[in-house]
């Protein structure tokens, strides 16, 4: 009896409460921190900054506490947690129940808060080298974010809901989430979204503080950059995952929570090249302000269109309580921002400088621009559901819309790829008369494309677009490498110049992927008898029959493709468990020029099968971009100078003793 | 103040995109408002999905009844299906409605009752 009384102990009293209380706790810091923060700014008051800044340190530490214990409950089973139960049971492969932190509602609010706690902390470490005010107000934004979360997760979706009754088991994981897609897309998607606030919160402070010069934007460039490195990388994660898990032979379907993944992402891409304008120039410096907090508020946006189900999605979320609350966030959120940005807007007035439209302040001025239009485009293709439904029967647009609206602007913004990073800095003396003679490089690869193309019988006139500007782009990027030489010292001191022609290769790379897999997939249905034989797009597969497999908690049944040497085995697997669901295992070949996908349809009485053949052409070239760009960001940035850590040895008895 | 004649080009031309691709919207409807609906191009229908499905073709071409709360209408489809259809689940039929009565599908969108967890403990 007392063992298991003190189980009874461990599990309800000390993971429940214990997870409970230091939410509690954690919210009770960030809530001090804030106030502390904000006062000690108007006060000027350093002592105050460095204890507001360790309060928000405290309740970081308080949600990693929680965090752990959330971990330790699922790990160890815990079934007394209504969180636990929801969304694990036995026979979910441990790496998954691990993944179960953030796979429901309410985990994924404390995994946010988790990380804006471990980045806002780090943030602030080195900020008092920015100033009194600055520091003080930023810990404040940064803490009253997380006390807003900390509400929610206090509040109305805690993870640490106990059951009345202790279930034998779990409802475990929806099977389309048992992948090992599940393990890295949503994490660092979450986190992405996450480090956004670090920007906004050091802008709407250098706001705050009057200080609108380009301190905030050298401080916090490392988690912009980090923010979009992560968005980036969960966004293809999140293409690489649909492509290989869902079987419609896609990766993009312009669904509502890919839209407002995509949102943030443009606009921090607008950010990253508009601050370097500021940084150059001193110019540009009212919109950087207006991008970071456009790009913070759409997080904002999509969490409450994504949680709320006020706008239909083939992904539904638990839809839950938290919806209005973050509604309500939103609209504090554009108030402030709006009314802070208005505020200043007197502070913000630029040096006047001659500005000259074709130079490269002029290209990213145009590029930011256009970014933004594609951000409108898109938000009205995810509200309109919303919106016209306000005036009589909703409507919907399919991913047409997107393709026809946002894709010319996309092929300019590809054109400015080209062309802009060989214009110089504003004006050069005879700089025209160079620039036409470096766009003879990008010009000639376009063309050589083009002609290619038109030779072999393409008609298309967005893929004779888009297919010649990904080559322009790459030229631009390798003239500027030629350049180099084997200059190494030129390369080391200008690291995040080359490192962001690398990232631009990159995404001529993915470019050229999505346009060619876009533009020239082919399709076909087809029911085959054994031995039969079907040719798409010249790669030829034999059906060698259908077999059934029973596994641990699912049946399979494959329907095996002879191609080549290979055998491909498309599936559908039918969960008993969960009231006969069935799931479609995608068989996919990858060769240099083209994937071929197969999806087994189903399986007739008399042992024919009928299956969805693709053939994607440079689906690969995707994920190779991709992975091109990131290493490009982490060659340019990783390692790079600290100006802020310096200070921190610094930091520390000044600021005691003020 | 430099940036505003490039900047209201570019509005313009986003503008104009959205307008000019806009028109390819289409009309969001539960099967009983399909029945007043006059519009001709493709329209979205949400209902339920009976217990009458009638696979053929190795389960690629399928034909069932959706069906709202009044109203209920054949659905005829080709291709592959989403992986959670049954009866009892709610479906998106894209597609038109044929003279012969029947709704001719071109994609059919199945709608998980959540994403991330069967029906949950707590509710």
């Amino acid at each position: 009896m007392p063992l298991a009384l003190l189980d009874y102990a461990i599990h309800t009293v000390i993971l429940g409460y214990l997870g409970a209380g230091a939410l509690l706790a954690a919210l009770v810091m960030g809530g001090f921190a804030a106030v502390l923060s904000f006062w000690a700014g108007v006060q000027e008051n350093a002592v105050m900054v460095q204890i507001g800044r360790r309060a928000f340190f405290a309740a970081a530490a308080m949600i990693v506490l929680a965090g752990g214990v959330l971990e330790w409950a699922l790990l160890s089973h815990d079934f007394t947690l209504a969180y636990v139960a929801d969304h694990t049971d036995l026979s979910t492969p441990m790496a998954l129940v691990a993944a179960g932190f953030y796979g429901g509602q309410q985990g994924s609010l404390l995994y946010w808060a988790l990380v804006l706690g471990l980045l806002g902390s780090a943030s602030l470490v080195a900020s008092a080298s920015l100033g009194v005010r600055l520091a003080a107000y930023a810990a404040g934004v940064l803490a009253t974010i997380l006390s807003f979360l900390l509400i929610v997760l206090v509040l109305v979706a805690s993870p640490f809901d106990l059951l009345s009754v202790t279930p034998p088991d779990g409802l475990g994981l929806n099977p389309v989430l048992r992948d090992g897609g599940m393990l890295i897309h949503p994490p660092v998607v979450l986190a992405g979204f996450a480090s956004f606030a670090i920007p906004f919160s050091f802008a709407a402070a250098a706001l705050l503080a009057g200080r609108p010069d380009s301190a905030w934007i050298s401080h916090t460039r490392r988690f912009a950059l980090m923010a979009w490195s992560l968005q980036t990388t969960g966004l293809v994660l999140g293409m690489w995952w649909a492509y290989h898990v869902l079987g419609w032979g896609g990766y993009w379907g312009w669904d509502p929570v890919e839209n407002v993944a995509l949102m943030p992402w443009l606009a921090t891409t607008a950010y990253l090249h508009s601050s370097q304008v500021q940084e150059k120039r001193g110019s540009l410096r009212a919109w950087n302000f207006g991008l970071v907090m456009l790009a913070f508020l759409l997080v904002v946006f999509g969490t409450f269109i994504v949680r709320s189900g006020v706008i239909q999605s083939v992904h539904t979320f638990a839809i839950s309580a938290i919806g209005p609350w973050f509604l309500g966030f939103l609209f504090v959120g554009i108030v402030f921002s709006v009314v802070l940005l208005a505020a200043r807007a007197n502070r913000l007035t630029e040096r006047a400088e001659p500005t000259v439209l074709v130079s490269r302040e002029g290209a990213f001025a145009l590029q930011n621009l256009l970014l933004i239009g594609v951000v409108v485009v898109v938000i009205w293709g995810t509200v309109l559901p919303l919106v016209s439904g306000m005036f009589g029967q909703p409507r919907v647009v399919n991913s047409s819309y997107y393709e026809r609206a946002a894709g010319p602007l996309l092929l300019v913004i590809l054109a400015l790829m080209a062309a802009g990073p060989l214009l110089p800095w504003g004006r050069a003396r005879g700089h025209l008369k160079i620039y036409a003679r470096a766009l003879i490089w990008p010009g000639a690869a376009a063309l050589v494309v083009l002609i290619a193309l038109a030779v072999t019988g393409e008609r298309s006139l967005p893929a004779l677009v888009a297919l010649p500007l990904a080559a322009a782009v790459a030229a631009t990027c390798f003239t500027q490498f030629a350049r180099l030489g084997r200059s190494w010292a030129v390369l080391r001191r200008r690291r995040r110049r080359y490192g962001a022609y690398l990232a631009h290769l990159g995404l001529a790379v993915l470019v050229t992927g999505i346009a060619a897999s876009h533009f020239w997939q082919q399709e076909k249905d087809v029911t085959l008898a054994p031995g039969q034989q079907v040719t798409v797009a010249g790669y030829t597969l034999t059906y060698s029959g259908a077999i059934e497999r029973q596994l641990a908690d699912h049946t399979e049944l494959v329907g095996a493709m002879r191609f080549g040497d290979s055998t491909l085995e498309p599936a559908r697997a039918t969960y008993a468990g969960l009231g006969g669901q069935s799931l479609t295992h995608v068989a996919i070949s990858t060769t240099p020029l083209a994937d071929l996908y197969v999806v087994l349809a189903g399986a007739n009485n008399d042992g024919s099968a009928s299956f969805r053949i693709f053939v994607n052409p440079l689906v690969s070239w995707i994920w190779a971009g991709a992975t091109i760009i990131i290493v490009g960001v982490l060659l340019g940035n990783i390692g790079a100078r600290a100006p802020g850590l310096e200070m921190v040895t610094r930091r520390l008895p000044a600021a005691v003793n003020p | 103040m430099k940036w505003v004649l490039p900047a209201l080009v570019v509005a313009g031309c986003v503008g104009y995109l959205i307008y000019a691709s806009g028109g390819s919207a289409e009309y969001y409807l539960t099967v009983s408002e399909l029945r007043s609906h006059t519009g001709t191009g493709i329209v979205r229908v949400a209902g339920i999905v009976q217990d009458d499905i009638q696979k053929s073709d190795g389960g690629l071409h399928v034909t069932f009844t959706e069906k709202d709360g009044t109203a209920s209408m054949p659905v005829e489809y080709s291709g592959t299906l989403p992986d959670i259809f049954k009866p009892g689940i709610t479906v998106v039929a894209e597609g038109k409605l044929g003279s012969d009565g029947v709704f001719h599908a071109r994609t059919l969108l199945a709608k998980c009752p959540s994403r991330f967890s069967t029906t949950p403990y707590t509710q």
